[in-house]
């Protein structure tokens, strides 16, 4: 870990975070070769589509082993602390939210409610100030990018 | 030698018209605004503007292009320092330790760092381009599949031996990103691997949603989430000038990026991506506060901005003297000085000397204007940092999913780039690097396409990697490097990560 002396680590038992992201590491090389499985690995004069993903799987569930059995003196997996978590996944739901629409309500219409959703109901901005920022940053870049630089960017059922 | 020099200056002489300055700042302004889109990299601006070159005097229409070129390496690189949104991979180092600048209120040296860098790397290449390309890309010729692996794999062992925190996890990383580039369909057999039967996928998975998730995306979910969220930034006139102390320790790794990035960007491939991460660890071990790198060091900046600007210079050698385009922006840049009759290869230089001259004049006056026209332009865009973070950050999202869909129009490099910045939030929690991974992704589908044709060529011995001698050199350079990395977790000893305080010794 980066941020953290050894001599600060706490004391205390319980898993540490190498080794359970070293395990992670296993279990995805391992879901990797599963997937593999359905494309020939040839021969070493000819190797298949599989050969390589197979080498690579295979070297990352050894490094994966590898970080976990040293991790043993790295951070308490406790002491790993998610403040900021409960935001995180706010904003990400909403990330999604105007994927999920940017196809379907166009990129302007999208963008604005985006916008208006941060700066009203998480932010707390003023009325005015929204609607401002909402409203020009999504006209001010689709006519930069869509317009100037001739980006097709996704419109409406209503052209907008 | 005089003969060269009178050639150079005839080509100036056309390239510094009034009517072809004009042209070298409009084309550096769209390539800046195209270049801090993430999505839209140099390669989207050539191709943007290249129908409208066919009616320009090729030396304008070369201007131009130089232009957009060099002015959306920058625009890149002013994206990663401002909001740690790297426009694409050559971008990824410079928003570690930039980003990390512009925290402490040192956006502006950063910015001006990296300018400067562009500017003499870019003329470092120029120079090398001049003087050695036909000897260059003789040599460079001499890269084959088998050359090209040892390459590719001492990159990922540099990386790995020289980054500040653990070995294994670096390593971890940087095979997440050579799996990554294992997605999409095999050139070789034409199967589609790991796409789960999402057509989009078929062509695999793109660096700039994966490297704007991992950095943009990652960044904004630690920071938005924060107590305190980070000062508005109100910086002087002063503070936006890099300081005496700044440009001395500059001039070492912008020297040394420089040569670095021109000699692996004549290697023919995409191997010059790996010059920015190659310089990074070069200037990291060589410091005698390689603990200050990852924190605002701006040897971090410079050296990695020179390298990947001589090494897109040092990608024209081959393009000129030998008529290969090395990547997909050469690949433009290649059709677009054909189309005015201009036919690059071994015999250019000799039979049409005026148009190889003036593309090379072209090329310089490109980067000298840009120069000019960025480093005024530092205070503009260190301005973005006096917006309060609330109204700032949601505007950065809306900025990643707008550049995002612009690479391929489609949602699909949304969700990836959503994805990884969940990916990337989580490792960073985990103390795991992320900058391997955007490497990895590059460098796979072009070390598996190598690896894969060297057995072919050697009926699938591993020994051919020993039998050729630039193979064999590269190979054991990065073994001994690995082998120096592997040293403290086999003999109990300390490595040089805990002897400047940076990390626990291998684990």
């Amino acid at each position: 870990m980066a941020d953290v002396k050894e001599e600060d680590l706490p004391v205390s038992g319980g898993l540490r975070s190498d080794q359970v992201s070293g395990v992670v590491l296993v279990v995805f090389a391992l879901v990797i070769i599963w997937f593999n499985r359905e494309f020939p690995v040839g021969t070493l004069a000819d190797p298949g589509p599989g050969y390589v993903p197979l080498l690579l799987a295979c070297t990352m569930a050894g490094i994966g082993l590898l970080v976990a059995f040293l991790g043993a003196r790295t951070e308490a997996l406790s002491a790993i602390r998610w403040p900021e978590a409960t935001r995180a996944l706010i904003i990400l739901t909403a990330c999604v939210a105007a994927t999920f629409a940017l196809e379907r309500i166009g990129y302007r219409l999208t963008t604005a409610a985006f916008l208006m959703f941060f700066l009203g109901v998480i932010e707390r901005k003023k009325p005015l100030a929204v609607v401002l920022v909402s409203a020009g940053f999504s006209l001010g870049s689709f006519y930069v990018v869509g317009e100037l630089l001739k980006v097709p960017l996704p419109r409406g059922p209503w052209g907008f | 030698m005089l003969e060269t020099f009178n050639s150079l200056m005839m080509g100036f002489s056309v390239a510094f018209q009034p009517e072809v300055l004009m042209y070298a700042f409009f084309g550096c302004i769209i390539g800046t605004l195209v270049g801090m889109m993430p999505g839209l990299g140099p390669l989207a601006g050539i191709s943007l503007l290249l129908p409208a070159t066919f009616g320009l005097n090729p030396i304008i229409a070369i201007v131009l292009l130089a232009g957009v070129y060099y002015g959306a390496m920058y625009g890149g690189s002013t994206t990663s320092i401002l909001m740690r949104i790297p426009g694409e991979a050559a971008s990824v180092m410079t928003c570690v330790d930039g980003y990390a600048m512009t925290q402490q209120g040192r956006a502006g040296p950063a910015l001006a760092i990296a300018a400067i860098g562009s500017f003499f790397a870019g003329t470092v290449g120029v120079i090398g381009l001049m003087l050695m390309a036909p000897t260059l890309a003789s040599f460079a010729l001499r890269f084959g599949p088998p050359e090209y692996t040892a390459l590719l794999l001492m990159g990922l062992f540099v990386l790995a031996y020289m980054s500040g925190g653990s070995m294994l996890k670096t390593l971890a990383m940087a095979v997440l990103g050579l799996l990554l580039g294992m997605i999409g369909i095999d050139v070789m057999s034409g199967y589609t691997r790991f796409s789960f039967d999402i057509v989009e996928l078929g062509d695999g998975v793109g660096i700039v949603p994966v490297a704007v998730g991992l950095f943009g995306i990652s960044e904004i979910l630690l920071t938005a989430g924060q107590a305190d969220p980070p000062k508005v930034q109100q910086p002087t006139l002063r503070q936006l000038v890099p300081s005496k102390e700044d440009l001395k320790l500059s001039v070492g790794p912008i020297a040394r990026g420089s040569l670095l990035g021109f000699m692996i960007g004549i290697i023919p491939g995409s191997a010059h991506i790996i010059s920015s991460f190659v310089s990074y660890g070069i200037e990291r071990r060589l410091s005698k506060h390689p603990e200050r790198f990852g924190n605002g060091a701006i040897e971090g900046v410079a050296g990695p901005e020179s390298a990947n600007n001589a090494a897109a210079t040092g990608a024209f050698v081959p393009m000129l003297a030998l008529g290969i385009p090395t990547g997909p922006v050469t690949a433009v840049m290649l059709a677009a000085i054909m189309v005015h009759g201009i036919l690059p290869g071994p015999m250019l230089i000799q039979q049409q000397p005026d148009l190889f001259w003036g593309f090379v004049a072209s090329m310089y006056v490109g980067n000298v204007v840009l120069l000019v026209l960025n480093l005024p332009m530092v205070g503009l865009f260190v301005n973005l940092l006096r917006i309060p973070y609330a109204y700032l950050y949601p505007c950065i999202l809306a900025f990643c999913i707008l550049g995002c869909y612009s690479v391929s129009n489609s949602t699909m490099d949304v969700w990836i780039m959503l994805l990884m910045g969940g990916i990337g939030y989580v490792l960073r929690k985990f103390g795991y690097d992320l900058a391997p991974v955007a490497l990895g992704l590059v460098l796979g589908p072009m070390l598996e396409l190598s690896l894969r044709q060297s057995l072919a060529m050697s009926g699938g011995s591993y020994a051919i990697f020993i039998e050729r001698p630039i193979a064999v050199t590269m190979l054991v350079l990065g073994l001994v490097l690995l082998g120096l990395a592997l040293k403290p977790m086999i003999f109990k000893s300390k490595d040089w990560r805990s002897n400047v305080g940076l990390d626990e010794p291998i684990d």
